[in-house]
């Protein structure tokens, strides 16, 4: 749950990148290192072990001051997608305001997105999330890779679903900002409602977009 | 189960002094010191050292220490270019401390996730566990009435072959004994004729031959006295022949146990019959003393009754062990209802016993003398007449059997 901190002036966001081992996640979350150019702009702090998996997570602050003087800070999350690590994986997503569920497209690994989204589910419930109500992102990721599941399938079985669905190839950076953009705009009204983002903090969805996207382009000092 | 303090958050924002407690401070204060000079200090954001003096030289510069997005404490020293290069350095070293306790958090907390995830598994667990016990629990219970339905009906059933085989048994004897009864009482009544006609013909023989033989004879055979003796004898036989006809009549009225239909009658009728039927039993032992009230008529099984007040009547009779003993029953009519008290002078029993003498296979009475089961059936043929029977016992005082029926017209 987003932490508000009414002396220091601050409001923390947390988000996570869900899904199963290899499908991403951290790769995502390098791509997003690349490409936003938000105000502020943490180094990224990742603890890989040497076959290149995440032992306990990976993460990303960004943040951006608000017209009201609100430090609005974004901290990105990945999971260990490793079954083993589901303790840890738990841990993580407590206190989520957003979830990135990044799905390997791959034929193969189709049972392994499957299990790690009931796993998502089993935890949201565990850490106390509503999962009918999370703002919930789908990213079937590697479609650079040859071998994978079509998009039409993949369509046919999400678009019946509440979830939004989004493509994307996380090591081109294709797909990668789309997906962002949608879950803080899932987190927005949340926030809003919670926070007066709007009335109070002068902050609209679309400035609360921009403003983690680019510096420049919102106006805001 | 121990309620634990909560874990802290592994992604709570850190302090300086969180960061701080990964690094030797000494060193890292010795190290700044020869890059920067002895005012180097590192203040945290409410401006208070936390690493070296602090010291306020107007030639020196603070530079924020940044972690993630906002500075967590200043480094003050110097302005100099190495200063700038120092809190790269350290804000380095502060990432990796940080690196290291968010790690470490994470570790605590999912272990301690891990571990509530059992502890609710082990609760629910219990949970089950309580639920098999209480089946069990409920099992047992239900079998155990089961037992007692059947014990309640192997009783009834073993009391009533009893009652028939004695019921047959004093019906056949009583049958028996009737005929031969009836001709020896009417034989003495006849022989009673006999001798007062011989008495009558020996009286005109002594006044017609009045010989000095017959004489001697007379004397010698006593016939006088054997006349008048005669008499006698015949008159006990009779008494005693209608003695027999009568205990051959108490038993054919008990004999009635078998009989379970119902009858309207006066219950001190089978108080009498079963006092008589117990005559032998109490012989010498004991003083029986009847003081039977005036009683309506009544609707009962005759049979069932006279089985509970003999039972009870035996029960006293084995409880005197003392001369003098003395058993007394009183009836009456009490608030409309018909009461019968049984008391005896016997060794009484303790409390133990008392609570325990309706339970069925209980009995005190060594092996073979009773079964355990005459007190339970008679509870049961009581119960079944809407009535009600106590039990009120001193130990070497005695015992008061106590039966209340309603009056059934």
């Amino acid at each position: 749950m987003a932490e508000y901190d009414e002396q220091l002036q601050k409001l923390t966001i947390k988000l996570v990148y869900y899904g199963p081992a290899q499908s991403g996640k951290t790769t995502n979350l390098m791509r997003l290192y690349d490409m936003l150019r938000p105000e502020l702009k943490g180094d990224i702090m990742t603890m890989e072990t040497k076959n290149d998996r995440t032992l306990f997570f990976d993460l990303l602050p960004i943040g951006f001051r608000a017209p009201s003087g609100l430090l609005i800070k974004f901290k990105l999350f990945t999971v260990p997608g490793q079954v083993a690590h589901d303790g840890t994986r738990k841990a993580v997503l407590s206190r989520a305001d957003g979830v990135v569920f990044v799905a390997d497209s791959q034929s193969s690994q189709s049972m392994n997105n499957a299990q790690s989204f009931q796993n998502l589910a089993d935890n949201c419930a565990r850490a106390g999330l509503d999962f009918e109500s999370l703002p919930l992102v789908i990213q079937f990721n590697k479609r650079d890779l040859p071998d994978i599941v079509s998009k039409d399938e993949v369509s046919a079985r999400w678009d019946k679903t509440q979830w939004s669905l989004f493509f994307s190839s996380a090591l081109n950076g294709d797909g990668v900002k789309e997906t962002f953009v949608e879950l803080l705009r899932q987190v927005y009204p949340a926030m809003e409602r919670r926070f007066e983002l709007h009335t109070k903090h002068g902050i609209k969805e679309h400035d609360f977009i921009m403003s983690v996207m680019t510096s420049t382009e919102t106006g805001v000092p | 189960m121990m309620k634990e303090t909560p874990i802290a958050a592994f992604d709570r924002e850190l302090s300086i002094d969180d960061l701080l407690k990964g690094v030797n401070r000494e060193k890292l204060l010795q190290a700044l010191r020869s890059l920067l000079g002895e005012s180097v200090c590192i203040l945290n954001m409410a401006g208070d050292s936390v690493l070296g003096e602090y010291n306020d030289r107007i030639d020196s510069i603070r530079i924020p220490l940044t972690i993630q997005l906002e500075p967590v404490a200043y480094l003050q020293a110097g302005d100099s270019k190495v200063t700038h290069s120092a809190t790269i350095l350290v804000e380095q070293i502060l990432k990796s401390a940080e690196r290291y306790l968010m790690a470490s958090n994470l570790h605590v907390e999912a272990v301690h996730a891990d571990y509530e995830a059992l502890q609710k598994k082990h609760e629910a667990l219990m949970d089950s566990e309580e639920k098999y016990k209480a089946l069990a629990q409920n099992l047992e219970q239900r079998v155990e009435e089961q037992v007692k339905t059947i014990e309640n009906a192997q009783r009834q059933l073993y009391q009533a072959e009893k009652l028939a085989s004695v019921g047959q048994l004093a019906a056949g004897i009583a049958h028996e004994i009737n005929n031969p009864v009836g001709f020896i009482t009417s034989n003495l009544a006849t022989a009673q004729n006999y001798v007062s006609n011989i008495v009558k013909f020996s009286e005109q023989i002594q006044k017609e031959l009045n010989g000095p033989v017959l004489k001697r004879v007379w004397d010698e055979c006593d016939i006088e006295y054997m006349l008048q003796d005669f008499n006698e004898l015949l008159k006990e036989s009779v008494s005693g022949a209608e003695r027999v006809a009568g205990i051959v009549s108490d038993l054919k009225d008990f004999s009635n146990v078998d009989r379970t239909e119902e009858a309207t009658l006066n219950i001190n009728q089978i108080i009498h019959s079963v006092c008589n039927v117990a005559t032998n039993q109490i012989g010498q032992k004991a003083e029986l003393e009847l003081a039977l009230g005036e009683l309506p008529l009544t609707r009962c099984r005759p049979g069932h009754l006279a089985q509970v007040f003999l039972n009870i009547l035996l029960n006293a009779v084995t409880a005197i062990k003392k001369a003098a003993g003395k058993i007394q029953i009183e009836s009456g009519l009490i608030n409309r209802e018909i009461v019968i008290r049984v008391s005896d002078n016997g060794k009484g029993m303790s409390a133990e016993v008392m609570r325990r003498i309706f339970d069925p296979f209980y009995t005190t009475h060594d092996v073979g003398e009773g079964t355990g089961l005459g007190l339970t059936v008679s509870r049961d043929i009581i119960a079944a007449h809407n009535g009600t029977i106590t039990v009120d016992s001193q130990e070497d005082t005695g015992t008061t059997f106590t039966i209340i029926l309603p009056v059934k017209e």
